[in-house]
């Protein structure tokens, strides 16, 4: 193998596909022609290339040797079946359950809303009355000067009210 | 469940006897509209029929023997849960392959483990004889040296980002093509052979980074 002074050189992005089907021998005639004519003019592919190339050699040589899978054996198929039946079981169990707990939840929300409205609305009652007395005591409603149909203040008023046709409508 | 039909016969070998004239592909498709249809026995000769493939993929991802069934359970699982959303389009396997690798990935993020953990790096003594193993024609004939390969392969594949390592381990390892590949990891062609053709300069930086520049040279 020959040494490296710059394992990280890039190929040209555009030749990267091609220099796969070259190096795993996947490409031939024209294609691999014009590979071999790039590789010639091109530093960067060219070490990619070599990089890669000893790599595939390297793969060819060694994964023979990689540990296989252990035989799952013919009783696994029946082993997966199985699994399924069990499993199939247990959602349908949980699907008996599945509406009454979906109402339960249902219920519990809707009351837990409910409580909440009747809560806020008791809390907000006594605080309005309360209000709207000590505004009438203090004779804020009697002045409001908005209030066109608010009790006459002096005589004039009382004229104005008498000649008022649609009586405030 | 739904009960297996009582015309449609109950073992695996009824299911294939009617069957035996048809091509390959067709008997399977066949298989899988029975599975689809219910039919528990079509869904076990499926299991049948992918279930060394469906260990070789785990166990090359994994990396991990203990977990390897337990995994490839849980494959088939997957499967026969969503076969009636399989639209035949493609084929069952590259499907059933695709479960099998997002399978394995979901496996090592819930588990937060690398697919391939290694304590310690190599001795002094190994590096020396990488670059002769590295540049090997063929396998050695000795155990001890078929050892050092496979535990250099090992080695070389565990430096490697992941996504490069799964590239070249389904492509060198478990044998499947460009397209297949494309397929599984929903990538264009082109990008796979792109991914492919760095992961293999990669592998090879991780052999110099590891001797170093100008490094051990016949």
């Amino acid at each position: 193998m020959e040494p490296r002074d710059n394992v990280n050189t890039k190929a040209c992005g555009e030749y990267e596909a091609r220099l796969e089907d070259y190096v795993a021998g996947e490409s031939g005639g024209a294609a691999a022609n014009e590979v071999v004519v790039h590789l010639k003019s091109c530093a960067g592919c060219r070490a990619a290339f070599d990089a890669a190339a000893a790599s595939t050699r390297f793969l060819r040589v060694a994964t023979p040797l990689m540990d296989r899978a252990v035989d799952p054996g013919p009783g696994f198929a029946r082993l997966v079946m199985a699994r399924i039946r069990t499993e199939a079981n247990q959602r349908a169990q949980k699907s008996i359950w599945r509406p009454v707990v979906t109402f339960a939840w249902r219920f519990a929300m809707s009351a837990t809303v409910a409580l909440a409205l009747l809560i806020a609305y008791a809390s907000q009652q006594p605080g309005q009355t309360t209000n709207d007395l000590a505004q009438m005591r203090s004779g804020d409603l009697m002045s409001d000067p908005s209030d066109p149909v608010g009790p006459p203040t002096s005589r004039d008023d009382v004229l104005r009210m008498v000649a008022d046709t649609d009586h405030g409508k | 469940m739904p009960d297996v039909p009582k015309n449609v016969a109950a073992s695996a070998s009824a299911i294939s006897v009617p069957l035996s004239r048809r091509s390959r592909a067709d008997e399977e498709r066949e298989l899988v509209r029975l599975a689809q249809s219910g039919t528990e026995s079509a869904f076990e000769e499926l299991v049948r029929r992918h279930q060394n493939r469906v260990f070789g993929l785990v166990n090359s991802i994994l990396r991990r023997r203990e977990d390897v069934e337990d995994v490839a359970q849980q494959v088939f699982l997957k499967a026969f849960v969503s076969i009636k959303r399989f639209d035949l389009r493609a084929a069952f396997s590259t499907w059933l392959y695709k479960i099998t690798v997002n399978e394995c990935w979901d496996y090592l993020r819930k588990k937060k483990v690398r697919p391939l953990t290694y304590e310690s790096d190599m001795s002094e003594e190994q590096v020396s004889r990488l670059d002769g193993i590295v540049s090997a024609d063929r396998p050695p004939e000795r155990a001890d040296q078929r050892a050092e390969v496979k535990e250099t392969l090992e080695w070389m594949l565990e430096k490697l980002p992941e996504q490069d390592r799964e590239l070249l381990v389904l492509k060198e390892i478990e044998g499947f093509s460009v397209q297949e590949l494309s397929e599984i990891l929903d990538l264009n062609v082109n990008t796979v052979k792109v991914r492919l053709f760095r992961a293999r300069a990669k592998l090879m930086d991780v052999y110099h980074r590891r001797v170093g520049p100008g490094g051990p040279s016949r």
